[in-house]
Order: C-alpha cells, then sequence, then structure tokens
C-alpha cells in the first residue's frame, strides 16, 4: 500500500467538497502500483476534470505509479498564464 | 485625426500636434518606447526635466474589440535607470482614444513645489492648481474629482508616494467603481508624475465622436471571432472570472515555485489559506464581488472587490502578485491582513510588487518581525507622512536593503523580483535577467502558437529550451502590449489557431492594413530592440542581466539553483 499526500486546486476544490471528499493536504491509502490515473477516479473524479498532475512538485504523465510518500497536485484546465508552458503542462497528452 | 497631446510643466501651457509618419503605426508599449528613445536623453536624471512621462492607449482601444481598454506609461524609470512601460487597466484609456488623443505627453518641470492637475475634454485642456487633492490618497483624490466633475471620469493619479519622488511609488487608474484598484504599478512612474508636479489627470469624453474604423463589416466579424475565442477557453471564461489571478497561488506552491520568506524556500506552509479559492470563498460569505472587468468591454472579468468583516469594502484589484509579494513573500498568513496592505499601497500609491519584496527585506533586516501583518500595516503607513523610516520604505527593495545592512535582495536592474522563483520556473527566470524593464513578470508573458517554436516539453526546473522560451515569450508580449489588449487574452490565444490572426484582422479591419502575424512578431522584436538600445545608451551592459549570487543557493522543495552562464542568458536577446 501507498499513502500519498492529496491536494486539489481551482474549481476541483468545489468539486470535491461538494462530494465531501478532501481536496487539500489529505493523506490518501492507495493499492500498490497505484498510478496517478487511479488517484483521480478514487477522488471521483474524470479524467478530463484533470489538466495536469503534479508529483512531488512536477508536471508528471497520468500513467506514472505512486509511491508511498509521494505529494499530488491536481490542476483542472483553465489555470491562467504561461506557466502552463513554463511549468510544462501545455502540450502533455494526458489523454 | 489621432493627435499627441504635450503639456508643458513648467509653463503650465499644452499643444496638440501631428502624429508623424514615423510614429503613426504603434500606440501603446510601441508608441512609449518609441519616443522615450527619440525624445529622452538616456543618462538624464529620470527626475529632472529631460524626462518625460507618455502615457499611449493602444492601437485597438477605443473600439468595441473585447478587452481594448489598456494603457501604456512610459519614461526612464528612477527605480532601474532604465527604459520603462508600465501597463494598467482602469477607464481612462478608452476615453482618451474617443478624443482622438494617441498619447499625452508630460515634458519639463515646474521651477516650484506646486502640484496641478490636468483636465481633458473634447473642447479643451486645463491645467489648474491640486491644492484641493495635495497630500490626499488617491481613494478621496478620485472621490472629490468624480464629485468636482463627473462619475466616471478617466483619472490617472498618484498618492503622497509620488508626490515626494519615492521610487516604488506608481500611478493608480480609477476602475469602473471609482477604485484606485488598477495601476501602472512598476518601476516608480508616480515619482517621475511627481516630478512633474502633476497630481491627477481627468480625462471626459462626453460628446466624443466613435472611433473611426476603415472597414466596420470586416471589424464585426473579426470581433465575433474574438469574442468566440475568449469565451470559449476555460482560463479566460472560467478560471480568471472565478478566482481571478490568485488561482495561480496554490498552483506555483505546489509547482514549489512559490517564493517564501525572501526567496528561501518555494512552498510556503499556509498557501491554502491565501489561496485564490479560498479568497473567493471568504468574499462570496462576506458579500464582495468574485468577479469585475476593469474596463467597459472586458469578458473576462478577473478583478474582484475584497470585503472586511463587517461586510465593507476593504480594497479592489486583489491579485496573485500582491497577494504573493505581501503574503508568502513576508510570510504573513492572514489574507485579511493582506487585503489592508493592498489597500494601503493602492491609496499610498505604491507598486504592490515592490512592496512586498521590501517588507520581506524589512523583516530580513530585523525592522519588524517575519510574518507580523499588524507590523507590516503600520509600516507601511509611515510611507507618505514625514516620518524617514517611511521614506526609506517607500524607496523600494535595494535602498531598503542598503539602509538595513542587508545582504539579500532578490533584485534586477534594482527592480524587486516578482511571484515565481526564478530557480524553479527558468524560463521565467531568463526573462527576470533580461527584460529592459528589470526583474519582471509580464515583460514575456503573452504567446501564440506561431510564434511559439519551442518542441518537446519544456522543464521549468532546467536550462533547456528556457532561453527560447523566454524570447519567444517577450517578443509576442511586446507585440500585445501595444494593441490596447489585456495580456490576459494571450491564454486563450495560446490554445486557438487563429487567435493572432483574429487579432491582425481586427487591426487589419480598423486601420485598412494587411498585416499577417509575423508582422506581429516583427513589431515585438522591434520595440524590443527599441528598449534595449536605451538601455545601452543610459550604461546598461550584459552585467545588469544577472540575478543576485545567492540564487546559486538550492531551492527547497526541488534543490534546483540558477545555473546559465552570461552566455546563455545573452541568447534571449537574439532576435534573428
Amino acid at each position: 500500500m501507498a499513502t500519498v499526500l492529496f491536494n486539489a486546486f481551482s474549481f476541483l476544490q468545489k468539486k470535491l467538497k461538494a462530494q465531501n471528499r478532501p481536496y487539500a493536504g489529505a493523506w490518501i491509502d492507495l493499492a500498490d502500483e497505484s498510478t496517478v490515473a487511479d488517484l483521480i477516479s478514487l477522488m471521483g473524479l474524470e479524467r478530463t476534470d484533470v489538466e495536469a498532475a503534479l508529483v512531488n512538485g512536477t508536471v508528471t504523465p497520468f500513467d506514472t505509479v505512486l509511491r508511498d510518500g509521494d505529494r499530488v497536485g491536481l490542476i483542472p484546465p483553465g489555470t491562467p498564464g504561461p506557466y502552463r508552458v513554463l511549468l510544462g503542462m501545455r502540450g502533455r497528452d494526458n489523454r | 485625426m489621432s493627435k499627441i497631446l504635450r503639456i508643458d510643466t513648467k509653463k503650465k501651457t499644452y499643444a496638440f500636434e501631428e502624429v508623424g509618419a514615423d510614429l503613426a503605426a504603434l500606440g501603446g508599449r510601441g508608441l512609449t518606447s518609441r519616443m522615450i528613445l527619440n525624445e529622452v536623453p538616456p543618462t538624464c536624471h529620470p527626475l529632472s526635466k529631460d524626462n518625460k512621462l507618455v502615457v499611449a492607449p493602444g492601437l485597438l482601444t477605443g473600439t468595441v474589440a473585447a478587452n481594448s481598454g489598456r494603457i501604456s506609461v512610459g519614461a526612464k524609470s528612477p527605480l532601474t535607470g532604465g527604459i520603462k512601460e508600465s501597463n494598467s487597466g482602469g477607464i481612462l484609456s478608452q476615453k482618451l482614444a474617443k478624443l482622438g488623443i494617441k498619447a499625452v505627453v508630460l515634458e519639463d518641470k515646474p521651477d516650484n513645489a506646486g502640484l496641478s492637475i490636468v483636465v481633458i475634454n473634447k473642447d479643451r485642456v486645463e491645467i489648474l492648481p491640486a491644492d484641493p487633492y495635495v497630500g490626499l490618497g488617491n481613494k478621496e483624490v478620485i472621490n472629490r474629482l468624480w464629485d468636482t466633475y463627473g462619475k466616471r471620469m478617466g483619472v490617472m493619479s498618484i498618492g503622497p508616494a509620488g508626490e515626494q519622488r519615492l521610487t516604488a511609488a506608481c500611478i493608480n487608474f480609477a476602475d469602473p467603481g471609482g477604485r484606485p484598484g488598477r495601476a501602472a504599478g512598476r518601476g516608480g512612474l508616480g515619482a517621475v508624475m511627481g516630478s512633474k508636479g502633476i497630481k491627477a489627470i481627468v480625462v471626459d469624453d462626453t460628446g466624443a465622436t466613435r472611433v473611426p474604423v476603415a472597414d466596420p463589416e470586416a471589424f464585426k466579424a473579426a470581433n465575433k471571432r474574438w469574442v468566440e475565442i475568449l469565451r470559449a477557453h476555460p482560463v479566460t471564461s472560467q478560471g480568471l472570472p472565478a478566482y481571478g489571478t490568485a488561482i495561480l497561488v496554490n498552483i506555483i506552491n505546489e509547482a514549489g515555485a512559490l517564493p517564501t520568506k525572501n526567496f528561501r524556500s518555494g512552498r510556503f506552509e499556509f498557501a491554502q489559506g491565501i489561496s485564490g479559492e479560498h479568497m473567493a470563498e471568504v468574499i462570496e460569505a462576506r458579500g464582495g464581488k468574485t468577479k469585475e472587468g476593469c474596463h467597459p468591454g472586458c469578458v473576462i472579468q478577473c478583478s474582484n472587490v475584497y470585503h472586511d468583516e463587517s461586510g465593507n469594502v476593504v480594497t479592489s484589484g486583489f491579485e496573485y502578485e500582491t497577494i504573493w509579494a505581501l503574503g508568502a513573500n513576508t510570510t504573513i498568513k492572514e489574507l485579511d491582513d493582506v487585503a489592508q496592505l493592498d489597500a494601503l499601497c493602492d491609496d499610498i500609491g505604491l507598486d504592490t510588487i515592490e512592496t512586498g519584496v521590501t517588507l520581506g527585506v524589512a523583516m530580513e533586516g530585523g525592522l519588524i518581525p517575519w510574518g507580523d501583518g499588524k507590523a507590516a500595516i503600520d509600516l507601511l503607513e509611515k510611507v507618505g507622512t514625514g516620518d524617514p523610516v517611511g521614506k526609506i520604505i517607500g524607496n523600494g527593495s535595494v535602498f531598503t536593503g542598503q539602509a538595513l545592512g542587508v545582504d539579500r535582495i532578490p533584485a534586477v536592474k534594482r527592480q524587486g523580483l516578482p511571484a515565481y522563483d526564478p530557480r524553479a520556473v527558468k524560463g521565467q527566470g531568463v526573462t527576470y535577467c533580461t527584460s529592459a524593464m528589470g526583474a519582471d513578470h509580464t515583460a514575456g508573458y503573452a504567446v501564440a502558437p506561431n510564434i511559439l517554436k519551442v518542441g518537446g516539453d519544456v522543464d521549468p526546473l532546467k536550462k533547456a529550451g528556457n532561453v527560447d522560451v523566454s524570447k519567444n515569450l517577450q517578443i509576442a508580449t511586446a507585440a500585445v502590449d501595444s494593441t490596447g489588449l489585456c495580456l490576459f487574452v494571450a491564454f486563450a490565444v495560446l490554445d486557438t489557431e487563429d487567435g493572432v490572426q483574429t487579432i491582425v484582422d481586427l487591426l487589419n479591419a480598423q486601420y485598412g492594413l494587411s498585416l499577417t502575424p509575423d508582422d506581429v512578431v516583427s513589431l515585438g522584436i522591434s520595440i524590443l530592440k527599441d528598449e534595449e538600445t536605451f538601455n545601452e545608451r543610459a550604461g546598461f551592459t550584459k552585467i545588469q542581466d544577472r540575478l543576485p549570487d545567492f540564487f546559486k543557493e538550492p531551492l527547497p522543495p526541488h534543490g534546483v539553483t540558477w545555473d546559465f552562464t552570461d552566455e546563455e542568458i545573452q541568447q534571449a536577446k537574439q532576435y534573428t
């Protein structure tokens, strides 16, 4: 089992709150070999809800396997700025 | 048709002049930078009679094109000693454009210490004693000017900081609600306006005719597509209206790039408490506004109005940069304290970014405790009074650092760094170093698909590809800054095939031209070259294109350092 620190941002906060799910600084238990995509489903979200996932502060593909103690941040579409480019979010094909 | 209004601030006279062929195709930043290059001796003292303040709407301003109401203000900067363009929202720009005024230029300087106001309407220009407004904060200045001249007048004004010619002084612009919530913030342009003895400029466009459009049908079609683009994109249609720019607090924090405690770390433990999501919740609960446009015709509506617990307005235009500078950078974690500091900056007339970096330096120097919001408020209230400590703080981060014997001052070309640690967002770091503006985040902000020639992935933590990213962003931004369009349109344009073409279509329809997207690139490059040329003549070399040495320290959480060489950085200025 892996336990990860979970954060979600922007519209995802309201969405998760409405489902009574955590969205900030929450430790979540995952089955072994769970990926970012698995975590997204576990939290009741669709893949299309998420534009990019930051794992330990870096934009990471959705098929990345999560390790114990990893920190995950989910970002929906709607992030302003060239930061989408500068942080490497734009152009990553996560579908 | 379009004229330049020159104001002699010594004789208190004015004259309209026809626009020469060399300036006709320029607007906004393109115009201000060209005029400063042509007319201001690059070695002059920025507070002297030889500096000029050029105020210019953009090429599309005054038309019905969505989001076209921004304004550019240019001069030699008293903060950096180089050229400066500072961009603002508010309601003044469109009024100048509708009056057929391509630029207002403040020249020379008065012999005595008196202040004046300039009032512009369709029939006349008046330069009047500013007695009823001297010493007042921007909030009261706008209130009184609206009482005297009418509601919803365009107003640009300086507060006590600008009156005292302090180098962190900005110029504030009235927003649609009559608050001083928008600003030409960076580089001390408030001090230049103060040195010319001008407290405020009022613009009344009552009775003005519409801005002429060469091909109204083509314009209408292009604007229809333009609005579609802005309304279709999740950033401009959902993200920004819901949370404003403050949505970046959590995201940049997550990426490990939110400069915390004077650039010691990229993560702030209390980021959620000052985040855009939390701010929106508080605003909703207290009856404020989570979305508002800063000028008529804005469809993005990223601005906001923040109330206190009793439901009174505290501040408006509560932005990411401001919240970072006055919050995470100082480790102040109470959003209400940060809002109070923002309100003070708007009223005293201080650049919020420079002020936040300055407060961090002041805490570094032991003047006030880290994270102490109340102490920061007390300290900031001294600016603009006779208090000598106020004069120190109001002169910005480098001046304050020197006064306190601090060795850790995050500035480039004497301008305090904005809200992204350069080690963790390396493309942004290259912009801080190479922009003629000094450490500036909006200088390399706009992107269009056919301009950005970055192949593959961009990694913010590594050097590869980031020099090119910075260069291309700077080129595109310079072009957008000339149109009067809000920079945030770039977020939609980035992902839309015909985004740049639509902007080109609007320009062509308005002026009867046949521009192409390549011309946009050329325009951007020519503006950057104008600015580089001025700075070279003012004495700048590549030595000023550097971050302070302490950025070679590793930054938690990623452990990244600033490791570019001078030669690598200079590639961002190779445009051909």
